[in-house]
């Protein structure tokens, strides 16, 4: 009936008996070998990543015979859980992918090497990108790829509706969402999700774009500042006036609403373009991308994984070039064109496909404002409280400032 | 190989061995031969119960102890890689946890998920045994395996199919109600709607094992016993309350108590599809305990959480054995 959470309460109970039986041998941390000598680099990556860097991986053993690259991909619904008890035993691999949301956490878990900056340099990446990777000032991952939310838009309905270009600021959304729903038939105006795990990834548009966050530089809670309750009011409005869908149940694909017009905008990442394109090819043409309407700014939310060479690793340097062949600019075009991945260094987006194309031209435009998450340990904790002020709001059971007040000095007890 | 008088010899010498010897042996040499094979058989006892013990104590009697060492901790995050600097903190979890309104919450919702879902499954799998033990003889194993389908079906699969009968814009339930002129309610988009909606879900997915184990009750009711009610004109009425329930009570016990626990411990329904939401109104402890414990890190919280709902459990399982047990005996 529910094996699952007798395995939840075993698992607990696993991880301690890991954690006490296993840590003695694992921090020994050792010499580190020479990047000329022969070895074997033992290396993480997730989901599609994983098994497209596989590849990647024979083409750079064959110019550097002394390495063999050993590729192990990782599902991301295990990824997380993957790395905790890796970390637990003292069994990370030499590299690894991580998401920027893992960092604050793993740092804390004190089994990262720190970035070694003469090598990679702050000023060839996104802002947004390198501070996924750092916590407290520290690097400690390299960023690897980015993404970033912007607007996907029905051209074609909106046609139909009667307006012919994208919405800049938050009326025109409004006011188009409005028209889409009125003229153009649709049933929703606007994706957003109103509630559940992660809901606050569709709110980043809005709370950066208003000017706020969840916590600022100086690690303090600011989630009830004027700024963020504005943009509450305005995220849920959509839901108030029928415009989004109060009810959206987990795991919701959003691209096939697109594709038959019950839903004619959301807020998507990259892939989306090749998710459309493959799965919707009906409406090719049809569709178009914008940057985030603006308030104050467009600012939306910056995502990807960074690449983290792990403390207790014997093969740092040689880590240190693979990273860094995978990170520089012929690398990185490499990478985009293998798995439409946007690339974090920018200098890689001056050539080819990357700087033709007026679609990602606007994910560029993105990225150079996005703003990332603060990396804290407690971090899906915190966001946690932020998703929950959200549903409150979009099920009309709290005002824009109740839910955000509940949210501070919940938040509060959470950052140092 | 052998000669065809070497094979016909062995076995006839090993046939030989225990019938010639053990009279010519005496009691004292029998005795010592019984006893040595005892520990023979002692030990290989052990030998064969070896691979069953050492996975249950690596994952079964390890790590409960561990939990329950862990649930007086304030075990986090940082004490993954670092076990021995978590704090001793005595009780101080558990009376946390009772004024938690997240898990009283959760707590309520479980309750309310067995109170209403153990009943439903016990009495529609019993309705359901009965009548496939009795009625339809043609098509009896196409519906026994119908209903039995759910039980072995993956939960994700499940979720699929119950997300389009219960989707409100143009799901199955959405386009009956449509038929006859009305709107149909969003089932697990609303917090009244959504646990009720669960507990159908469920009810549907459990009635077969425990459908299963009342036909297996019922074929073992003796036909004598009914025919015999049949002779003393007892219509099917007076034999369903006076022979069927009476032989069935130790099915119906056993059935009650492991639907119970099962229902206690609901986290698959729940995880994957409302996340417990919306509001809270489907979190269930299990779900809680599994958020708290991986996407917090609150271990110790996490553990102090499970062993409350161990407790509970065993308390409701003690009770139901002795109020459903058969007392004329």
């Amino acid at each position: 009936m529910s094996r699952t959470a007798r395995n939840a309460s075993t698992g607990i109970g696993i991880a301690v008996v890991l954690a006490l039986g296993l840590t003695a041998c694992g921090s020994s941390g050792g010499e580190d070998v020479a990047a000329d000598k022969k070895q074997t680099l033992t290396v993480w990556a997730m989901g599609a990543e994983g098994e497209k860097l596989a590849d990647v991986a024979k083409v750079y053993e064959k110019a550097n015979p002394n390495i063999t690259v050993k590729v192990t991909p990782v599902g991301w619904d295990v990824a997380h859980q993957k790395l905790v008890s890796a970390a637990a035993a003292g069994t990370m691999p030499d590299v690894a992918q991580m998401g920027g949301s893992y960092m604050g956490e793993f740092s804390e878990l004190g089994v990262l090497e720190p970035v070694d900056t003469k090598t990679f340099q702050k000023k060839d990446f996104f802002p947004a990108g390198w501070k996924q990777g750092e916590v407290d000032g520290q690097a400690y991952g390299v960023p690897w790829y980015v993404d970033t939310r912007v607007l996907y838009y029905r051209t074609d309905l909106a046609e139909k509706a009667g307006i012919t270009k994208a919405p800049t600021n938050w009326k025109e959304m409004q006011d188009l969402a409005t028209a889409y729903q009125k003229k153009a038939d649709t049933k929703w105006g606007l994706s957003i999700q109103p509630s559940g795990l992660d809901t606050v990834q569709n709110f980043y548009s809005f709370l950066y774009s208003a000017g706020g966050e969840i916590v600022n530089d100086k690690g303090e809670a600011v989630i009830d500042s004027p700024e963020a309750v504005k943009a509450l009011k305005e995220y849920g409005s959509y839901f108030d006036k029928g415009l989004s869908n109060k009810s959206v149940q987990p795991g919701y694909d959003v691209v096939k609403d697109f594709g038959n017009g019950r839903v004619p905008m959301f807020f998507g990442g990259p892939w989306h373009v090749t998710l459309l394109n493959e799965g919707q090819p009906q409406i090719k043409g049809k569709w178009a991308v914008a940057n985030v309407p603006a308030d104050k700014s467009s600012t939306s939310m910056a995502g990807g994984s960074s690449l983290v060479i792990s403390k207790d690793s014997e093969h740092k340097a040689a880590a240190t070039q693979f990273i860094k062949y995978l990170t520089d600019t012929k690398g990185q075009a490499d990478w985009y064109e293998r798995t439409k991945d946007l690339p974090a260094n920018t200098a890689a987006w001056t050539s080819g496909d990357l700087a033709d194309d007026a679609d990602l031209q606007i994910f560029k435009k993105q990225m150079d404002t996005a703003k990332s998450s603060p990396s804290l340990p407690n971090l899906s904790e915190i966001t946690d409280k932020v998703d929950q002020a959200i549903a409150k709001v979009t099920q009309g059971k709290a005002s824009a400032e109740d839910a955000l007040k509940t949210a501070q000095s919940e938040i509060e007890g959470l950052v140092k | 190989m052998s000669t065809t008088t070497g094979k016909a010899a062995q076995p006839a010498k090993v046939q030989a061995g225990p019938g010639t010897t053990s009279p010519a042996a005496g009691p004292k040499g029998s005795r010592r031969r019984r006893k040595s094979s005892m520990g023979v058989q002692n030990m290989a006892g052990w030998l064969f119960s070896t691979p069953f013990l050492v996975l249950f104590l690596v994952f079964m009697a390890v790590p409960i102890i561990a939990t329950l060492v862990m649930s007086f901790t304030d075990f986090g995050l940082r004490n993954v890689t670092h076990p021995l600097d978590a704090n001793f903190i005595g009780f101080e979890n558990y009376t946390k946890l009772f004024s938690d309104e997240k898990f009283l919450k959760s707590l309520f919702n479980t309750a309310y998920f067995v109170v209403v879902g153990v009943p439903l499954t016990i009495l529609l799998g019993l309705v359901v045994a009965v009548l496939l033990n009795n009625g339809i003889d043609r098509a009896r194993t196409f519906f026994r395996v119908g209903f039995y389908a759910p039980v072995v079906t993956t939960i994700v699969a499940v979720a699929v199919v119950w997300r389009f009968v219960l989707d409100p814009s143009d799901g199955l339930v959405a386009g009956l109600f449509s038929e006859v002129g009305l709107t149909a309610p969003d089932f697990l988009g609303s917090e009244k709607l959504a646990m009720p909606s669960m507990i159908a879900m469920a009810v549907w997915r459990n009635l077969g094992t425990v459908m299963v184990l009342f036909i297996a009750g019922l074929q073992a009711i003796p036909t004598e016993v009914r025919e015999a009610a049949r002779l003393d004109g007892a219509n099917i009425w007076q034999e369903f309350k006076g022979i069927t329930v009476p032989l069935l009570r130790p099915t119906l016990l056993y059935a009650t108590v492991i639907t119970t626990i099962g229902y206690l411990n609901v986290f698959e329904e729940p995880f994957v599809m409302t996340q417990g939401g919306p509001s809270d109104s489907t979190l269930t402890v299990s779900l809680n305990m599994y958020r708290e414990g991986f996407n917090f890190f609150h271990m110790g919280y996490a553990s102090a959480m499970a062993y409350v709902l161990f407790v509970v459990i065993m308390g409701i399982t003690v009770l139901q054995l002795r109020l459903l047990k058969d007392n004329t005996k």
